[in-house]
């Protein structure tokens, strides 16, 4: 998504996940000593996923999202258009209605990668950073051997185990089923991370591509022009998000969120477009209509880690 | 020179070359973050956090002398319970200094305090060592001032102190307690997942607190006679071997069932801790200079205040490796097997070796956590006068 495409895209989904919430002023009312204690007991007595309500009231969407014409469906068509129509579908109901499910088929998933790097360019993610890395693995005994790829992106999971970790509620579940990150809020101490049973947590330490790299102007493009690309804005979550200096996202946890600008907007997770082979596949579960609901129901359809009682959002297919 | 002298100028050495070689990583850190760390993503805890749960192991222990003192009214230790909450002072304040350090965003810190999620065992720490540090200036506040009023008013202080120490006895086990089950509580690690962590954070809290308050009453000698002061060691000591005996079973039954015909869950990384790179951590740091060294000081010179004060320091300052070995191996795990290998990085590694820089910040902190003994002990009235009972 390029920069020029943002106005219209935070006017349409946006996510301004409650701004008086991080205000200053309820911070400090919060702050004398019976507030600290309130807050306290009723942060103890409501549920983990408080910080969106149910109904998603609060999340702030201004503009009800706008369909464009897509063709009409024909036999033999790309899968990708006929989510594109369950993704339409999807976003006229209510947020709290929909359900977005990935499932991702792992007989079609050849381990190109593709989609890590997609997710980086339009995550515009720093080294160390990694939403959806492509697990590779021999297996067999010579000369019986097989390969087998597992991409993994966030889970996005029912029961997230990250979500009540979390020390100052910086991260929670939307009523749409994706865990979200508030990185204004999230204070870095990477308890989230270690808590999540799939590793689908990662630091972002401040680190840039060009780190460490030759600066020689008059021979090759210098480190200052290569530094613009890595400065280039994400808008995860519906924000704009420079790097630069120790602000956020720098020194915050962060992860897939299933490409929420995008799917909010009627595009589908850049992992599911960038796939080489349409193994990834992405849409409302909640809609029996839709491709994933029909993948979903699959006898050979399953999720990770199952036994952890976490409920991924995520299938595979086997 | 006096003892107190000599520990004195030993000790602002110390600070000095400490704050010397800790000061470029200090720099470091606030310069360049967390990038020039050894810890990454999926190692996301090291060092500073191991020296978290050290120090306020020590605070909790250190704070179990002063109980001792104002609940219990334990003979032997009566003149050192001012001396017991300016240890734990101290050392809470360099844990909070480690923890804070450990942040992506320091100054966010406060957010636990005034958006804390009660849900989270974390988040509950917050609310608990503020309740803590608070407690504990008020005790030292009225241990100090109990003797500089009349007879009378010292009887109502005592009981201030009294209930003031009965409370800091279930706050010191949810503080304490709580830090274990903040890694308790991790069901994805099984290495840490488990009822028994919080009790064995407890229990080595009290050890190593108890021990190095041993080796400061020694070298910071209350106002005793001979006889007292040996007196006060001897306790200080059988205390001391008393739970290094109980914190040594609570660890030979967490190997035993480890290691139990290569357990599945964390046999391997029981191998990995006993065998593994690191091996002298547990072997040399712990076990030697922790367990077995001291333990025979306990034991054979249980009557000679020196062997108790060194076995003290030796306990207290290799307790680190234990933390080190409790947090670190839960971490070397892959989640999904081949995921280092799915997106390379050395912030995406499974090993786990302190940077200097690190070791620089760790050492920055331990000058702080002397300093402010240092000079709490200068400005407030520490030694029990003779007049007070």
């Amino acid at each position: 998504m390029s920069k020029e495409e943002l106005p219209e895209v935070r006017d349409n989904l946006t996510l301004e996940t409650d701004e008086s919430r991080r205000d200053f002023l309820d911070k400090f009312t919060k702050g004398i000593f019976g507030g600290l204690m309130a807050t306290g007991v009723i942060n103890a007595l409501a549920p983990v996923q408080a910080r969106a309500n149910k109904d998603g009231s609060n999340l702030n969407i201004s503009t009800p999202f706008k369909p464009f014409v897509l063709p009409k469906e024909q036999p033999g068509e790309d899968s990708t258009l006929r989510m594109m129509r369950d993704l339409q579908r999807a976003l006229k109901k209510p947020i709290e209605q929909r359900k977005w499910n990935m499932v991702i088929d792992l007989r079609k998933c050849v381990g190109c990668d593709a989609c890590s790097v997609s997710c980086a360019a339009e995550n515009k993610l720093p080294p160390g950073v990694v939403y959806r890395p492509v697990m590779q693995q021999e297996v067999g005994t010579y000369p019986n051997v097989g390969h087998v790829t597992l991409p993994r992106p966030c889970m996005q999971c029912d029961e997230p185990p990250c979500v009540p970790v979390c020390p100052v509620e910086a991260t929670w579940k939307r009523p749409d089923g994706i865990v979200a990150i508030d990185y204004d809020q999230c204070i870095g101490c990477r308890y989230c991370i270690n808590a999540c049973p799939y590793d689908a947590r990662t630091f972002d330490f401040g680190m840039e591509y060009i780190d460490d790299t030759a600066d020689a102007p008059e021979v090759f493009l210098g480190q200052e022009i290569a530094r613009k690309y890595e400065t280039e804005a994400s808008f995860e979550y519906a924000k704009e998000w420079t790097r630069e200096g120790d602000e956020s996202p720098i020194g915050n946890a962060r992860k897939c969120h299933f490409c929420i600008p995008r799917i909010e907007k009627g595009l589908l997770p850049e992992c599911v477009v960038t796939c080489i082979g349409r193994a990834t596949y992405f849409g409302d579960g909640s809609d029996s209509e839709s491709l994933v609901a029909e993948l979903i129901a699959l006898p050979n359809a399953f999720r990770l880690k199952e036994e952890a009682g976490t409920h991924p959002s995520v299938y595979y297919i086997k | 020179m006096t003892r107190e002298k000599m520990g004195n100028i030993f000790v602002w050495l110390l600070i000095i070359g400490f704050l010397v070689f800790g000061f470029p990583g200090i720099m470091d850190r606030f310069a360049f973050g967390h990038q020039h760390t050894s810890y990454g993503s999926y190692i996301p805890w090291g060092l500073w956090i191991s020296s978290y749960i050290w120090l306020i192991g020590l605070s909790a222990g250190a704070l179990m002398i002063s109980v001792m003192t104002y609940v219990f009214g334990i003979e032997e230790v009566k003149k050192v319970g001012k001396m017991a909450f300016l240890v734990a002072i101290a050392t809470l304040v360099g844990a909070m200094l480690a923890v804070g350090l450990d942040l992506g965003h320091i100054f966010r810190a406060f957010n636990i305090l005034l958006d804390p999620n009660l849900h989270s065992m974390m988040g509950w720490m917050g609310v608990l060592y503020t309740a803590y540090f608070i407690t504990l200036c008020v005790e030292l506040y009225f241990a100090i001032r109990k003797e500089q009023v009349s007879s009378e008013k010292q009887k109502s202080i005592k009981k201030i102190l009294v209930i003031l120490g009965i409370w800091s006895i279930p706050l010191a086990f949810a503080f304490h307690g709580g830090v274990g089950g903040v890694f308790a509580n991790v069901s994805a690690k099984p290495f840490w997942h488990g009822p028994m962590l919080p009790i064995v954070f407890l229990a080595g809290a009290f050890l190593s607190g108890g021990a190095l308050f041993s080796t400061v009453a020694y070298i910071w000698r209350p106002n005793l006679s001979q006889k007292d002061f040996v007196k006060m060691m001897v306790f200080l000591g059988k205390v001391t071997l008393a739970l290094l005996i109980f914190d040594s079973i609570l660890e030979l039954s967490e190997v035993y069932v480890g290691t139990f015909y290569a357990n599945q869950g964390e046999g391997h990384l029981w191998q990995q801790i006993l065998f593994g790179q690191y091996w002298y951590t547990f072997w040399i740091a712990h076990i030697l200079i922790g367990v077995l060294i001291p333990g025979f000081l306990l034991v054979a010179m249980s009557k000679s205040p020196g062997a108790i004060a060194i076995a003290g320091l030796l306990i207290a300052g290799s307790f680190l490796a234990v933390r080190l070995n409790i947090v670190i191996p839960g971490m070397l795990d892959p989640e999904i097997h081949g995921i280092a290998q799915a997106w390379v990085h050395s912030k995406l590694t499974f090993s786990y070796l302190p940077s200097m820089m690190e070791w620089q910040v760790l050492f920055f902190i331990v000058a702080v956590v002397l300093a402010v003994f240092m000079i709490g002990k200068k400005l407030l009235p520490i030694y029990q006068t003779a007049g007070e009972e």
